[in-house]
């Protein structure tokens, strides 16, 4: 491993993850094995120190009350009484044993509680014993040293000793090991991710991060990631196509600008000149109308355009629409019918939704046909309106339908009629701005595009 | 008239310069804003024509500190900014009329000439006579030679405007803004079909039409010749 990459993993969160994944483990380990501690020997050590001092307060008593006999006797008796081996040792004050089943005791008096080894050898056989001991004074100076065997205590005390260092090896090495295998696990994914996202910024946007198939959290991310990047990919497709399209729609009226200016130099009559001239201004002006409209629907598309958000009466504006485009249809010998619900009221831009909708009944009239009939329909759907433009003319073929809305594209068919191809794209915009919806479709022959707001 | 132009492009100023003097304009010419407010504080102009990105001081500033000093000077706005709400910021800041660029010399001619005639003291109208032509606004009823026309609300719109700027060019653009209550592109230039109805119902079967067009640019009213 070179230097860089050791300091990036002393930076990783999976090595971070690591230590606090050793840490905790190490932690409970601990805090389990101190539990079982305290309840295995801790507790019964001191359920049996309760029950030895009970004893010798017993005993004291039967000293002071019955005399030293009395204590003997009592110490005999109770040789064979309780569930643990009692010991003891009684030991006058010049120090010579009255009695005592102890093998052994320290010669200094002993304070509080001690652990005595009490090994005894009978009929050749040893027995542990481990007696708990506590010592008292007699009031002539005797030592009175009363204790229990707690071997068995005892042993499960080494036990754990001896488990414990065990436990700790066996637990570190189980929390390292666990925490590298953790670590590398997440630590491969997420450079599954980093290395499809470093491809992706290289340029290859078709990479995408690959999945388990488990189904898991990781797998989730890396399917939401590369939910983004086929948006992205995508959206970036279309800008291409779009601006592949933008080059072409502006370079045309502009190498036309430019053949007129460069005709009109060499042009000798006033007429030709005049006609020359005519046709740079409508080139100039068709260059316009389109930069118009990209920088309209790029601004509407970046929702840089969410001031004019107010209750607009749609049953009016349908209405001045369809009296706006009215006298170009009559020209046309179409006829327009209205099936507009009144009160139709929704939150949105009124200048935009004009726009989308005259640029519908505009379309409607291009392409209606002569004396045709259109109709413009609007009702209120659920909380929303639903405005529907038909016209009788040969309609949008289904495989044009998705494309219609994309920038400068028109339908072949239609390429004869004046336009830009940014109408649709226009509306689509405006539709969207307001979270609405725009549907393309048709009635029997005829294109009918439904709004939905 | 005399007129301030602030406009900081030396080519688009030199234009405008040589269209208003041809139309009979006397012109002042600033390239830059401060020089241009100061300008505009200094002297008395009858029109004011001013570019909205300007450098220094910017032209709605320029506008609304005129504005400030009680200044009620006649202020057109030519931007390159052409959003509605950008036109909005410039009329709220005190602007008379908002063109865009890129603009025809004889669209801002003839805004000039209708923003001139707004003085300072505009009388209410109710009754406005082209020639035979008797148009009353309040009772939104027109005749022309004693007979009662019908019209639309809409062509009474139209009409009562281009009469209001009787013997001055009206474009199809000021018709749309000031007919229609949205604003939005035509796609194509419906405008014209309005004006020819309106025209067959006020000057079919009179000799004297009152509704001239204007070749390239709009309309006009005229009574007479």
């Amino acid at each position: 491993m070179s230097a860089p990459a050791r300091g990036r993993l002393w930076r990783s969160l999976t090595l971070r993850l690591g230590v606090i994944y050793v840490a905790l483990f190490l932690t409970s380990t601990a805090l389990m094995f101190g539990a079982a501690y305290w309840m295995a020997v801790y507790r019964p050590l001191q359920q049996e120190a309760a029950a030895v001092r009970s004893e010798m307060g017993d005993l004291a008593a039967i000293d002071r009350a019955g005399g030293r006999d009395a204590l003997i006797r009592a110490l005999v008796t109770r040789q064979t009484t309780g569930p643990k081996k009692p010991f003891h040792a009684l030991i006058a004050a010049d120090g010579e044993p009255v009695i005592a089943n102890l093998p052994s005791w320290p010669d200094d008096p002993v304070s509080g509680w001690t652990l005595l080894e009490a090994d005894i050898y009978q009929a050749g056989q040893e027995h542990d014993y481990e007696a708990l001991v506590v010592e008292n004074r007699l009031d002539d100076g005797a030592r009175l040293i009363v204790g229990r065997d707690v071997e068995s205590i005892d042993d499960r005390d080494e036990l754990f000793t001896i488990g414990s260092a065990w436990l700790i090896v066996v637990a570190a090495c189980l929390a390292i090991g666990g925490s590298i295998a953790m670590s590398s696990a997440v630590g491969q994914r997420i450079d599954a991710v980093t290395r499809t996202a470093r491809r992706v910024m290289a340029g290859s946007l078709t990479e995408r991060i690959p999945l388990r198939g488990t189904g898991d959290d990781f797998d989730e991310l890396a399917a939401t990631l590369n939910m983004m990047l086929g948006r992205i990919e995508e959206s970036v497709e279309s800008v291409r196509r779009v601006s592949d399209n933008v080059a072409h729609e502006l370079r045309t009226p502009l190498a036309r600008l430019h053949a007129d200016l460069d005709e009109l130099r060499g042009a000798d009559h006033a007429a030709e000149r005049e006609r020359l001239t005519e046709q740079a201004l409508a080139e100039a002006e068709r260059l316009q109308s389109i930069f118009d409209a990209l920088l309209r629907i790029a601004r509407i598309e970046s929702g840089r355009h969410l001031a004019g958000m107010k209750p607009v009466d749609l049953t009016l504006l349908l209405a001045d629409a369809i009296e706006f485009h009215m006298p170009e249809a009559e020209a046309r010998g179409q006829r327009i019918e209205s099936d507009i619900a009144p009160g139709l009221v929704i939150e949105g831009d009124r200048n935009l939704i004009f726009q989308a909708v005259s640029n519908l009944l505009d379309n409607a009239i291009k392409y209606g046909g002569e004396g045709g009939a259109m109709r413009v329909a609007a009702r209120r759907e659920g909380e929303g309106v639903r405005i529907a433009i038909a016209d009788r003319g040969p309609g949008i073929a289904p495989e044009y339908r998705d494309r219609v809305t994309e920038r400068f594209f028109r339908v072949p068919a239609t390429a004869g009629e004046p336009g830009t191809g940014l109408g649709l794209a226009l509306v689509s915009a405006i539709v969207a701005l307001h979270k609405g919806r725009m549907e393309i479709g048709d009635v029997g022959p005829g294109a009918m595009v439904t709004l939905i707001f | 008239m005399h007129i301030l132009v602030i406009e900081d492009d030396a080519r688009v100023a030199e234009h405008i310069g040589k269209g208003l003097k041809a139309a009979g304009h006397l012109v002042d010419l600033e390239g830059d804003g401060r020089a241009g407010l100061l300008r505009a504080a200094a002297e008395t102009y009858d029109l004011i024509v001013v570019d909205r990105m300007l450098p220094n001081v910017d032209g709605l500033t320029i506008v609304q500190t005129i504005r400030a000093t009680g200044d009620t000077t006649p202020v057109l706005f030519l931007s390159a900014l052409a959003e509605v709400d950008e036109r909005v910021a410039g009329l709220r800041a005190g602007g008379d009329d908002y063109l865009t660029k890129p603009f025809a010399m004889s669209e801002l001619l003839a805004r000039i000439d209708v923003l001139s005639r707004r003085g300072p003291a505009i009388v209410a109208e109710t009754k406005l006579n082209v020639g035979d032509l008797e148009i009353d606004l309040l009772g939104q009823a027109v005749r022309r030679g004693g007979r009662p026309v019908d019209l639309t609300a809409r062509e009474f719109r139209i009409l009562a405007y281009l009469a209001r700027n009787e013997g001055r060019v009206v474009t199809r653009s000021m018709l749309l803004e000031h007919v229609w209550d949205y604003h939005f592109d035509p796609q194509t230039n419906i405008i014209d079909q309005h004006v020819s109805r309106l025209r067959q119902k006020v000057d079919r079967g009179f000799e004297t039409p009152l509704i001239h067009t204007v070749r390239g640019t709009g309309y006009m009213m005229r009574a007479g010749g």
